[in-house]
């Protein structure tokens, strides 16, 4: 049972091809990852999916039905781009964009005044929402996006200008969710965000998607052929490395993916000739590694 | 539909409760009272005060022939009054009368010194000089604490005149119904090829100049608030949550139907004010009294409903397709344009209602909804063309409601550089 399914859906914007033939399904109950760098056609393609926008071409069935507007209420937004009714106070604003999803004023009422206890900010039910501060209009537009108990939660960058404690919060809710069976799409560029929450992913470039499917069999496809290295002194040894394929210099330490038939041991044994090794861990790769690897392929 | 009511009722309840809304919805009532008072206070203070005056002159004949014009010159101004109302000012009636004159045929210089000094101490009111000298150099002194009182004077002046007159007549050996005859004066009574009477013609018409003002102020104003809120809803990114549960179409239709309904709101607390001050006494003594006929209290909101629902369209697309307030500026001025068109057109439609002009510019959709008005307050045009004039409008605004829809779902979802004109063609087009 799939909760979205998309065949080939595609959007030109003129001659810019934002989303091109792109197919993906997510299962119910599961979490999504959609990835991609900037300008990679996530939010074009989040925006067919609820309807703000209608695929030139290709279809978009919405829980087992083609798409139909019905289905919204079903669904809960966390746009990129947020914004709130400035004057309006939280309470109301939130009760609006609660009966908007199909509560009653009553319920909405009800739902919000629970999330914000939940999220801690009822002492702020009753201020405008240019009171708030950045952090906590981002608790009220999460709250507007799920108090409708949506099964189906799109969040774009849900974690973008959060700070650690409420990024925890969030991930802490965002989990409850999945394990109360509710369905959730994450779109970021940040992978290392997502990367401990998804259970499948499509990554996309250029309005194409070039990695899909669930998370494990991704990194086990990739092997274990990436070695973590903190170490003192220079990093000439990357540098015209045979055994480096590429890597990743972080400034604590440094992602190496070892080139084809490279063995991690000789790798050791280059690098302690050179400088002083404090860790050497031979791990899956990132899914920024794998990202780059597989767009690095696919622009050569 | 639900979301359309939605919409529309947070921004008509959001609206009505802000300060600026409930200073401008105070204001025009406020002012209209401080104007009716302000006027019925002078009016009360220069004509229905009981006054005192005195004439003096060289025989007892042509005082007592003044005294008697001077008293019923006044009579005859409060029955236009009343007559020109079309119901008795019972008040009128009530009052005591106005002018209390006495004669006097002491012309010595001494008396004239002493009833300079009886005006200062305010025993007296005015002094009528009118001596046989006075009268022959056709220059009679009108001593009075308010000397630059035009109208008092004025009417003194009528008075003193006819009186002469009279006395000139009698001596040519006219009787008094004779003479009575001779100087009758007539009035204007204008009217309408309908046969109605025309209340007051000066009242109705700075009236009507009141009303239009009022009708093209608001299209402006909330056409102008109607592209500010969508443009304030695309800068605050509000417009990416909205889309998520509401369609273009319905926001755009929310969003003109609450601005309006704040409009029609404040229209109509301003009528009922309206309807309460002209409606006082104090109203009827001004001058003003049902000088807002019921025609026009009734197409004033049919004729803004118009009006509004055309321009807020094209002020809702002008939001959508910019990115600030800056941009929008020279955008407006665009939609304005027509608008302040038709203000340019406003007097020559006052003063020929049925000019071939005044019927064109009731029939073009972006002029009418004003000129229209304006043609139904001065009189009543005919029906067809009253009749055709909301066909077009009607069916003009259901084309712009297409065209402009089309432009709004595209624009507020482009951020980033203003639309060229090829561009925005594009975006008609899209499906």
């Amino acid at each position: 049972m799939y909760t979205i399914e998309l065949d080939k859906a595609r959007k030109a914007y003129g001659d810019f091809v934002a989303v091109n033939d792109l197919s993906f399904s997510i299962e119910k109950g599961s979490v999504f990852g959609l990835l991609g760098p900037n300008g990679a056609g996530k939010t074009s393609t989040i925006r067919m999916m609820i309807g703000i926008t209608a695929p030139d071409s290709g279809q978009i069935r919405t829980f087992g039905e083609p798409f139909n507007r019905k289905h919204l209420h079903r669904v809960g937004y966390l746009p990129e781009e947020r914004g709130l009714y400035k004057k309006m106070r939280v309470l109301d604003h939130l009760i609006f964009l609660g009966e908007l999803h199909g509560l009653s004023a009553a319920m909405a009422r009800q739902k919000a005044i629970e999330w914000c206890t939940k999220l801690e900010i009822t002492e702020k039910l009753q201020s405008k929402v240019e009171e708030l501060s950045k952090g906590m209009q981002q608790k009220i537009q999460f709250i507007a996006a799920v108090m409708h108990d949506p099964e189906f939660v799109i969040m774009d960058e849900p974690f973008f200008g959060l700070d650690p404690v409420n990024a925890t919060l969030l991930k802490d809710v965002l989990l409850e969710l999945k394990k109360q069976g509710k369905t959730i799409l994450f779109s970021t560029h940040r992978m290392d965000q997502v990367e401990k929450l998804c259970d499948a992913i499509c990554l996309i470039n250029r309005g194409t998607a070039v990695l899909q499917g669930v998370l494990k069999t991704i990194k086990g496809q990739h092997g274990k052929n990436t070695v973590q290295i903190e170490y003192e002194g220079d990093g000439v040894f990357l540098e015209n490395n045979p055994l480096v394929g590429s890597f990743n210099n972080y400034g604590n330490y440094v992602e190496v993916r070892l080139a084809p038939g490279a063995d991690a041991q000789q790798l050791l044994r280059t690098v302690m000739e050179r400088s002083r090794v404090n860790r050497f861990e031979l791990m899956e790769p990132s899914l920024e590694e794998i990202f780059i690897e597989v767009v690095g392929k696919d622009n050569a | 539909m639900h979301n359309v009511f939605l919409i529309a009722r947070r921004e008509y309840r959001e609206r009505v409760r802000t300060k600026a809304f409930m200073i401008i919805t105070l204001l025009v009532p406020l002012a209209l009272a401080g104007f009716i008072f302000v006027v019925g206070f002078i009016v009360n203070l220069t004509s229905h005060g009981t006054k005192h005056l005195i004439v003096v002159a060289s025989s007892q004949r042509t005082a007592e022939t003044i005294r008697a014009h001077l008293a019923r010159g006044l009579d005859r101004q409060n029955r236009q009054i009343t007559e020109g109302r079309q119901q008795p000012l019972k008040q009128a009636a009530d009052r005591p009368s106005e002018l209390n004159v006495d004669s006097d045929v002491n012309t010595s210089p001494e008396e004239r010194r002493s009833l300079t000094q009886k005006v200062r101490d305010k025993q007296l009111d005015g002094v009528v000089w009118a001596t046989d000298e006075a009268l022959a150099s056709a220059k009679i002194p009108f001593i009075t604490r308010d000397a630059s009182s035009f109208i008092q004077n004025a009417k003194i002046e009528e008075s003193v005149g006819q009186a002469l007159h009279r006395e000139a007549l009698r001596s040519k050996g006219l009787s008094d119904q004779e003479i009575d005859i001779a100087m009758k004066r007539v009035e204007l009574d204008p009217q309408d090829v309908n046969g109605n009477g025309v209340a007051n013609p000066q009242v109705t018409f700075i009236i009507t100049v009141v009303m239009v003002f009022l009708l093209y102020m608001s299209l402006i104003m909330y056409g102008v608030n109607v592209m500010r809120a969508v443009l304030e809803e695309k800068m605050s990114r509000i417009m990416e949550v909205m889309l998520s549960v509401a369609q273009a179409k319905e926001m755009m239709a929310g969003k003109i139907l609450g601005v309006g309904a704040v409009g029609l709101t404040q229209f109509a607390i301003w009528i009922a004010a309206a309807a309460v001050l002209t409606g006082l006494p104090i109203a009827a003594a001004a001058g003003l009294k049902g000088a807002i006929s019921i025609k026009a209290m009734v197409a004033f909101p049919v004729f803004y409903l118009l009006g509004y629902t055309l321009y807020s369209t094209l002020f809702a697309a002008m939001g959508a397709m910019v990115n600030s307030e800056q941009e929008a500026q020279p955008m407006q001025i665009i939609v304005m344009l027509p608008l302040v068109l038709t203000s340019s057109l406003m007097f020559a439609v006052m003063e020929s209602p049925n000019s071939p002009l005044a019927l064109w510019a009731s029939m073009f959709p972006l002029t009418s909804p004003v000129v229209m008005f304006m043609r139904i307050a001065l009189q009543t045009p005919q029906w067809w063309q009253i009749a055709l004039s909301v066909g077009v409008c009607i069916a003009t605004i259901y084309g712009m409601i297409l065209l402009c829809g089309r432009i709004y779902r595209v624009g507020i979802l482009m951020y980033g550089k203003k639309p060229t004109l090829p561009e925005i063609m594009k975006w008609i087009r899209y499906a």
